[in-house]
């Protein structure tokens, strides 16, 4: 029995302990706030694997990935990266936001992605094989993507695909209601602000809503905060500082809920 | 008639200005954006327009329609058809400002739900204020203020009320609560009374108006194809006009108004003798005058085109000319773009552009010490490259931009009413420079527009070795609207240009306002295969190309032209100058 909590949107679940019992590395795209870290947290717990978390930068080296000597009082000594770690002892090992990192850093990942499963690091001579429960999962959001930023193909093509989007409405009053506590009648006038929110183009706002913001929202609400700022707050600021799109979502969230 | 007409307005006029409150009036004008985004959030068709309403004059027999509008008389009403949703352009029904405010939310939430080809407005409309009430406790407490208060005002408005459904009579006033169907589907709606009727008819009506809009091109081509035979021909439109003006048969004898014609001929022929090149286009082709002269620079260049159908380059096919314009006052950056200048300046500040830190030197400021504890981990002390040092020098970004700017015929049409599409390329080519100029990026300025592949005009706005100064400024603002799109030739010729450049990275920027067309027929197909061969040569030479587009069909064509991840599609003109900088800093990061 797991203790995140997680709600599987579809067939991610099943997807994922197939993959991971068949060693294949997983890609996960999805917006801002949709689960996604939240899922391997999960997953890691139901198979039983530690989770180590890197966040990927653009000032991400693969030494970062590796590991790098250190100095203490009897000279130098190599210290393993996330990566090497989680190739040695087995477990996830998930990159954040990979597109963020350049992709020189990421090719270090090739030989680990593919039939292979082998670690060469350069600085010690080392190879390692890697652990039977080692396992590589790297996540990025499309929305982020440009053209001087983006996977190279021969990286992505390593890696089965999941892709995520916000939870469908009744999964997302569900995770609203136990992520916060709140009554059902308020997780579903969340849920219907952020439907109409989502329907907004990409050239009226820059990202809409993510379940994550519905549930700060909603976290505020049972603290006792009047609906509607905890909503203001929550979800409005958050989204924009354009003032013609604080107008109207300020409007719109008045609609749902009266300011008084 | 007229004269009963006006007396009834003059009365109306003074009835209604007695009933509304103007101090508390809210405009449409100060609410379209935040309108439009609402819409679209309600799940409304993002094509659609919106709109200020022009007074409803409404007389027709007795009519469901007159029934709730009252005899004969005018009003601003909600209203929506294919096209667009059309708004009051002021609304002061309430006395509370907050109230006339949420007025035009409610009017856009009833048009984003009411279905306008309901048989039963009046039911249709009670219908969804019921479901806007109770879906949005927010409206429910507006919805019955303002009922009970307008109810209280206009006893007319009875029938609002549900307990006297039946009273509708002559003297009702149309509830400005509620949405109205369009004059056009007022007509098919008394005409046909299967809904399927309607939307065939709907369906016959787009196509005789696309068959109008085909129509209409047509001509507009044939029209350039004269002008094109008159530009290699100027003496015989001069001897044209010679004639009409000495043949006049019907008055042989000698007066004033024969000389008077003389005179002007005299002045047109002396006029003609030292007419130079920019002046004798205007005539030709009916160009409005111009302070600003272009001036060609050499006969042009000829430039290889591709054909999909031979699968093969035509060889020096399409004609490039070069022009400056001279003439061009220097301008300072214009007042209504310092605000936008600053905020951009703002947060290239925070780029922190200036320093970068280089590792690995053999000498520098500081000692490294990752690359010292590298070394002293490392197995073969003497393998290593012993580069302990680092320093932080100035970045240079080395990188060079050519914008190019597609300045054909269609970029005249406006964005609204005061607004044109050339309008805002200018202010995106001022302020793009604008930062260029902060991040010391060096770049070029290009604009084109063709007439067939005799004549690709290729202008001169600021090449990479002249400074940006007023004068590049005032060049921008004298760019005038010219023929169409030959985008591949532009493309080819501005690669050409790119590859001269030193910089490691080299970006092609091209603005565009839809797709490479010109009159013979690159308009299609062919144009979009040359268009993206160009592309692909582009590419291969290293060179970046990446566009930004307000076509909102570009998503069609764009993505087999470019690629998927290089072009930018905005909707919101308005946002050009803002967005075009800040995909150049996405870019170039």
């Amino acid at each position: 029995m797991s203790r995140t909590y997680y709600l599987p949107q579809s067939n991610e679940v099943e997807l994922f302990e197939a993959a991971a019992g068949m060693n294949l590395p997983v890609l996960i795209k999805g917006p801002t706030g949709c689960g996604k870290t939240r899922f391997i947290e999960a997953m890691g717990e139901k198979l039983g694997r530690d989770v180590y978390t890197v966040v990927c930068h653009d000032d991400l080296s693969a030494a970062d990935l590796i590991g790098r000597h250190l100095i203490d009082e009897n000279g130098t000594f190599w210290q393993d990266g996330p990566l090497t770690k989680a190739v040695r002892n087995g477990g996830i090992c998930y990159l954040d936001e990979i597109i963020e990192a350049r992709k020189d850093t990421t090719v270090v990942l090739h030989s680990l992605a593919d039939y292979r499963r082998v670690l060469p690091i350069d600085r010690t001579g080392e190879v390692i094989e890697a652990h039977p429960d080692f396992m590589l999962v790297v996540s990025y959001n499309p929305g982020y993507q440009n053209v001087l930023k983006g996977m190279k193909p021969s990286t992505k093509q390593r890696f089965l695909s999941l892709s995520f989007t916000y939870p469908k409405p009744d999964i997302e009053k569900a995770v609203i209601i136990k992520e916060s506590g709140v009554s059902e009648e308020i997780a579903q006038k969340l849920v219907n602000i952020a439907g109409e929110i989502r329907r907004l183009s990409d050239s009226d706002i820059q990202e809409a809503v993510s379940t994550r913001l519905l549930i700060y929202a909603a976290k505020l609400m049972a603290k006792g905060f009047n609906p509607h700022q905890a909503c203001m707050h929550s979800i409005v600021e958050s989204l924009s500082d354009e003032e013609d799109v604080l107008e109207v979502l300020q409007k719109l969230i008045s609609l749902h809920f009266s300011a008084s | 008639m007229d004269q009963k007409v006006g007396q009834f307005w003059d009365r109306y006029v003074t009835k209604k200005a007695s009933r509304f409150y103007e101090k508390s009036q809210i405009s449409f004008e100060d609410k379209a954006k935040s309108l439009k985004i609402f819409y679209h959030l309600l799940g409304g068709d993002k094509a659609k327009e919106l709109h200020i309403t022009d007074k409803r004059f409404l007389k027709t027999s007795r009519t469901l329609l007159e029934k709730f509008s009252g005899k004969g008389k005018s009003f601003f009403l909600a209203w929506q058809d294919d096209k667009a949703l059309y708004f009051p352009a002021t609304l002061a029904y309430f006395e509370d400002k907050k109230l006339n405010d949420m007025h035009y939310y409610w009017l856009c939430a009833m048009l984003s739900h009411v279905n306008i080809n309901s048989h039963n407005i009046i039911n249709e409309n009670k219908k969804m204020a019921n479901f806007l009430i109770h879906k949005y406790p927010g409206f429910q407490d507006f919805y019955k203020n303002a009922e009970e208060f307008l109810l209280g005002k206009y006893p007319e408005l009875s029938y609002i009320n549900p307990l006297s459904e039946d009273l509708i009579d002559d003297n009702s006033y149309p509830n400005p609560l509620w949405i109205y169907p369009s004059v056009s589907n007022y007509t098919t709606l008394l005409d046909f009374n299967d809904e399927e009727e309607i939307s065939r008819q709907d369906g016959k009506k787009d196509k005789t108006e696309e068959l109008k809009m085909k129509k209409k091109a047509e001509q507009i081509d044939d029209d350039k194809e004269t002008d094109g035979l008159l530009l290699f021909l100027p003496e015989s439109l001069m001897s044209l006009m010679e004639q009409v003006n000495v043949d006049r048969q019907e008055n042989d004898s000698f007066d004033e108004d024969a000389l008077y014609n003389a005179e002007d001929l005299d002045e047109i022929t002396l006029g003609k003798k030292d007419a130079n090149l920019a002046s004798r286009i205007k005539m030709d082709l009916d160009i409005s005058a111009n302070s600003a002269e272009d001036y060609p620079l050499g006969k042009g260049y000829f430039r290889d085109e591709w054909d999909y159908k031979k699968e093969s380059y035509l060889k020096n096919y399409v004609c490039i000319k070069p022009y400056i314009s001279l003439h061009v006052e220097p301008l300072p950056l214009p007042k209504r773009l310092e605000k936008m200048m600053k905020q951009i300046q703002a947060e290239l500040d925070l780029m922190e552009l200036d320093r970068i830190k280089i590792d690995n030197l053999p000498y520098g400021d500081e000692i490294n010490l990752d690359s010292w504890i590298d070394y002293k981990g490392h197995q073969n002390h003497s393998n290593h490259p012993q580069r302990f040092f680092q320093s932080y020098k100035k970045k240079t970004r080395d990188m060079a931009t050519l914008i190019l700017a597609d300045i054909s015929l269609s970029t005249e049409s406006g964005i609204t009413q005061d607004i044109r599409v050339i309008d805002m390329i200018k202010d995106s080519l001022m302020v793009f420079s604008e930062s260029l100029q902060k991040l010391q990026d060096s770049f070029g300025i290009y604009a084109f527009s063709s007439i067939r592949n005799k004549k690709v005009n290729f202008h001169i706005i600021k090449n990479f070795k002249e400074k940006y100064s007023d004068l590049v400024r005032g060049r921008i603002d004298a760019i005038k609207p010219g023929y169409y799109t030959r985008l591949g030739a532009a493309i080819r010729e501005s690669a050409k240009i790119l590859q001269k450049q030193q910089s490691a990275n080299k970006l092609l920027l091209i603005l565009s306002d839809g797709k490479p067309n010109d009159v013979d027929r690159y308009d299609g197909r062919y144009g979009i295969e040359d268009t993206k061969k160009a592309i692909e040569e582009v590419k291969q030479k290293g060179i970046i190309p990446f566009c930004i587009t307000i076509d909102i069909e570009a998503k069609e064509y764009l993505p087999y032209l470019f690629g998927k991840n290089s072009f930018a599609v905005i909707r919101d003109a308005k946002k050009l100058p803002k967005v075009v900088t800040e995909i150049y800093m996405n870019l170039t990061k």
